[in-house]
């Protein structure tokens, strides 16, 4: 972030942003020739350093950017006092001499005082001189300097002057990819407030402060700021901030757009989810992973809205289309859980809840009678039976709907091969339901395969293929048989050999051994 | 039964009624109101004769007061006003008639949780001593990296700003010193998040330029009560007499100042610019982000006025002065930090400006206070809120056009002390900006004629 001085913007009917430094050749050079004085002047005062930037600032570019520019490498640099003695002891000792002696209003007199104070600190008079304000910020020395590209510094600063830009914001807007939980942390840590908006898939997060009900305030700016980093973060994002214009006393709007701009700022670490809120957390994850049951676990997924707030739950669990949110509640203060169970009562989604019993919580207890909420207590460790148990439940619960709907849709295909998982997507059901629901009643003119349904014309046709390549070779191996009926766009190649009547005999786990032939019956 | 608490600098009231002070929050699912309502609040379920979960307050221990203030017959006058305005108001008095005595009776007198803000360290260390002193009890400290909540506590307005959302419900009673500072947009956010429905402002520079004063009876309460310097020197301050000295400046001087200023008015000329008041400069300083030429006509004009205030004559003339008033304690005071070091260097007399550090300004302020040392000098940091009964000499060597300054410099002088006269002796540079910089700021101002001496 820089002094808001620096700041340069575009300003247009209403739109206003930052001026971004492209990393154009131009504005490398810059950013390279201020490096390169840094590193060359590790050794030398700051005032030294800084008559450099401002002769940079003399020779036409813009003098904020330059000044930016070093603002940001002052901060990688150490600068420290090296005096020889400390300058402030130094200092009383010279003010006090001078009170006893009386003002040097002569140069002469001052000369006297100067050399008094130095013999009895065993100093020479020179050394006092320049101890004197060694320890004023212009009189420090760059001790160290850790020196970034030029592609960094300007990244840096494109971020920095957009902190700077928010400092006026009154509110902010955004939607990313991820990284939710860490950006909802950062709100509530900064005492901002949120509320979440849905547009279709998509996300809209409105962060401003208790007291922006009343008024338009720049007061939540410097959060609003500080919480940018955490969005950019994430791979796509987009950003609307409205900014108080103080020297107009307008309302502008700043549009950013990961897309347009992601590639400008820096891109802070995106904080790897990698340790847990709780052990509870951590073993029930890879106990779960571990037990390789078909549903796909996720930690932090995206959040889950709650009336006019979020909750962004520990995990999600996925399977065929079949989403179920799983919450773990460990140990928390009441307030804390009150404040869930507020949240909880509006949850739309499936929500699986791990309790710890310990808190036998009654306002949770009362939460039980929702339907899209499921509890689970555990002691210690999350028992994994019941939660199995609760999504399998949920599954056939889903399924059982899905059979009804899909019995009740008439289908007529035209395909020689629909993939259950294709139709499902069009649908929207689980490819589960259509599977089920075509073993039981196929469509006329069809064979229900384990993934897909196959019409007889085409089984016919690689009936033809397999009799004739039999006829030529003589014999067939299974896996020239997969290949001869996958190029027919069939995946089920074991399913359809068997329907038309084939015996595949294995001599071995390898395909290519296992031989292809009709049994002498239906030949 | 309705519930009304405190968060993050406002109320939050949950329950079967609103409240006429609030509005509905949808992020909340309830009343929001502005924690200054607080008072207005409770009065109205009061009247509505409906029962209320009061959660709000969260108030440090109430401590013994041991209170040994007695107040002169004008400051009685003053606490008496803002008493009967409702405990708020405005005392506007000037520097060194015992503002600080007022608001430590009043502490007494409401033996309610309180917080003091001030705008600078220095005054909070000179506040905790007052409090100690007169009250006979530590006080909290907020600032300067410090946090330790009591009865009494003393914060700078920054800290009070920024931590708002934190102890906006730990006071009942707020003091703001040099409350002129709290019409800024910022820091009027303090009057609105704090619940404290007992306010007292001091100052003795009611107006702003920017004419934002106008919002002090809304955050704090009507100007109750106002005296003007002349009615007290004599008996409760001291007496002054005003000195201006035109220097001239050195040839060399002359020259790049002439330099200098002709690039500035060239440009104005060009332009068809005229700057008028601080407004019309602020617009002209904004077109300096856009258009070089108008920059280097500022930075040419910000180096001749550098030249012209930091001139080898005023430091000779300095050096004079320095021998006349031998015996006296003595502040001197610039525009720029640079020549505060510079005359520090030279004469090796203790600086003060923002850069020092705190541990050492402490000891300078303290020696100079002791007489240990007799002179100090700095820009403009010290013009609120450094106390010291005896000096007699201020040395002004540089400012800035606002009267403001001007009074408050001048503050610094009029404690009143047996037989002491205070001197204010402006030394400027003849034919210069400098000249309009001065009359502008002794305008308004009035005080005893000048007397020219060149």
């Amino acid at each position: 972030m820089l002094p808001s001085s620096l700041l340069v913007v575009w300003k247009r009917k209403g739109e206003i942003a930052p001026r971004y430094a492209k990393p154009s050749a131009d504005n490398l050079e810059v950013a390279s020739r201020l490096i390169d004085a840094y590193k060359a002047h590790v050794g030398d005062r700051k005032k030294v350093l800084k008559a450099f930037v401002a002769d940079l600032e003399n020779t036409g570019y813009e003098y904020r950017f330059v000044r930016g520019l070093s603002l940001l490498l002052d901060r990688r640099g150490t600068f420290t006092c090296n005096s020889k003695v400390s300058p402030v002891d130094l200092r009383k000792k010279l003010f006090a001499a001078a009170e006893k002696l009386g003002f040097p209003t002569t140069l002469e007199r001052r000369r006297r005082i100067v050399e008094a104070v130095a013999s009895e600190l065993a100093l020479s008079p020179e050394v006092v001189e320049a101890s004197f304000y060694a320890d004023l910020d212009d009189e420090l020395v760059l001790e160290r300097f850790e020196a970034p590209s030029a592609s960094e510094l300007l990244e840096h600063y494109n971020l920095s002057l957009t902190q700077t830009l928010l400092f006026d914001a009154v509110e902010l807007r955004f939607a990313a990819s991820g990284n939710w939980q860490n950006m909802f942390y950062t709100v509530k840590k900064l005492g901002l407030m949120y509320e979440v908006y849905r547009d279709g898939d998509c996300f809209w997060v409105k962060v401003d402060g208790p007291v922006s009900l009343f008024k338009l305030t720049k007061r939540y700016g410097l959060g609003i700021a500080k919480l940018l980093p955490a969005v950019v973060a994430n791979s796509e994002w987009t950003v609307g901030a409205k900014i108080l214009w103080k020297y107009t006393n307008e309302i502008c709007n700043l549009k950013l757009d990961s897309r347009k701009h992601g590639s400008l700022l820096r891109k802070p670490s995106l904080q790897a989810p990698a340790s847990y809120d709780s052990a509870v957390e951590e073993a029930f994850a890879s106990q779960f992973q571990a037990l390789k049951s078909g549903w796909v676990l996720k930690r932090e997924p995206e959040p889950v809205v709650a009336g006019n707030s979020v909750i962004v739950p520990d995990f999600s669990l996925e399977r065929a289309g079949l989403k179920v949110y799983v919450e773990v509640v460990g140990f928390w203060t009441e307030e804390y859980l009150l404040r869930k169970a507020e949240k909880l009562k509006q949850v739309e989604a499936r929500m699986l809840l791990l309790v710890d019993e310990a808190l036998a919580c009654e306002k949770l207890v009362a939460l039980e009678k929702r339907p899209q909420l499921h509890f689970i207590y555990y002691h210690d460790e999350v028992p994994l039976a019941p939660v199995l148990r609760y999504l399998e439940k949920a599954f056939e619960e889903v399924k059982v709907g899905e059979v009804e709907f899909l019995s009740s849709l008439p289908v007529r295909f035209t395909e020689a091969v629909v993939s259950y998982a294709e139709f499902a997507e069009r649908v929207g059901v689980s490819a589960e339901a259509v599977k089920a629901v075509f073993a039981v009643n196929v469509p006329l003119g069809y064979v229900a395969m384990p993934n897909a349904l196959v019409s007889k014309e085409k089984l016919g046709q690689i009936n033809g293929k397999i009799e004739e390549r039999l006829k030529q070779a003589g014999k067939l191996t299974f896996s020239e048989a997969t290949r001869i009926i996958e190029a027919e766009g069939v995946s089920d190649a074991s399913s359809a050999l068997t329907h038309l009547g084939y015996n595949i005999a294995w001599r071995g786990i390898s395909s290519d051994e296992a031989e292809v032939s009709k049994p002498p019956n239906r030949a | 039964m309705p519930r009304l608490w405190f968060d993050k600098g406002t109320l939050l009231l949950k329950g079967e009624a609103g409240t006429p002070y609030g509005k509905w929050d949808p992020r909340s699912g309830c009343y929001r109101i502005k924690a200054c309502h607080y008072r207005d609040v409770l009065d109205y379920f009061r009247e509505s004769r409906i029962r209320l979960e009061d959660a709000v307050p969260d108030l440090p221990p109430l401590e013994q007061l041991k209170s040994n203030v007695a107040l002169r017959i004008y400051q009685n006058k003053a606490l008496d006003n803002w008493q009967r305005a409702g405990n708020r108001g405005v005392l506007v008095l000037p520097t060194a008639a015992g503002k600080t005595f007022i608001a430590l009776k009043a502490i007494e007198l409401l033996k309610a949780q309180t917080m003091i803000i001030v705008p600078t360290l220095d005054l909070i260390d000179q506040w905790r001593k007052r409090v100690k002193e007169c009250l006979g009890v530590d006080a909290g400290v907020v600032g300067g990296g410090e946090c330790v909540l009591r009865m009494v506590t003393v914060s700078t307005y920054d800290s009070a700003y920024s931590q708002a959302a934190q102890l906006g419900n730990r006071f009942l009673f707020l003091v703001f010193d040099e409350v002129h500072h709290l019409a800024s947009p910022g820091y009027m956010h303090i009057a609105e998040m704090y619940i404290a429905p007992y306010r007292m402002g001091l100052t003795a520079t009611y107006e702003r330029s920017d004419q934002r004063h106008a919002l002090l009876p809304l955050l704090v309460g009507d100007a109750v009560y106002s005296i003007a310097v002349e009615e007290l020197t004599g008996k409760h301050l001291a007496p002054y007499t005003y000195e201006k000295i035109a220097v001239d400046l050195t040839p060399e001087e002359q020259s790049i100042y002439d330099a200098d200023m002709g690039v500035f008015k060239s440009y104005l000329q060009k332009r068809h610019i005229v700057l008028k008041s601080a407004f019309d400069f602020q617009r002209f300083i904004m077109t300096t982000g856009r258009d070089p030429k108008a920059r280097e006509a500022l930075l040419a004009r910000n180096k001749a006025l550098r030249v012209a205030v930091n001139s080898e004559a005023k430091l000779n003339l300095l050096a004079e002065k320095l021998e006349t008033y031998r015996n006296e304690k003595i502040l001197i005071f610039t525009l720029y930090n640079d020549l505060v070091y510079t005359i520090s260097k030279r004469f090796l007399i203790p600086a003060v400006t923002y850069q020092t550090p705190r541990e050492e300004r402490r000891e300078i302020l303290a020696n100079f206070g002791s007489g240990k040392y007799k002179v100090i000098v700095t820009s403009q940091v010290l013009d609120e809120g450094v106390d010291v009964p005896d000096a007699s000499v201020g040395l002004v060597l540089g400012g800035t056009g606002s009267s403001r300054e001007y009074v408050q410099r001048l503050g610094r002088l009029l404690r009143k002390k047996e037989g002491k006269t205070a001197r204010l002796v402006e030394i400027i540079s003849k034919e210069t900006v400098e000249v309009g910089i001065s009359r502008r700021r002794r305008q308004k101002t009035g005080g005893p004629p000048t007397v020219a001496s060149e």
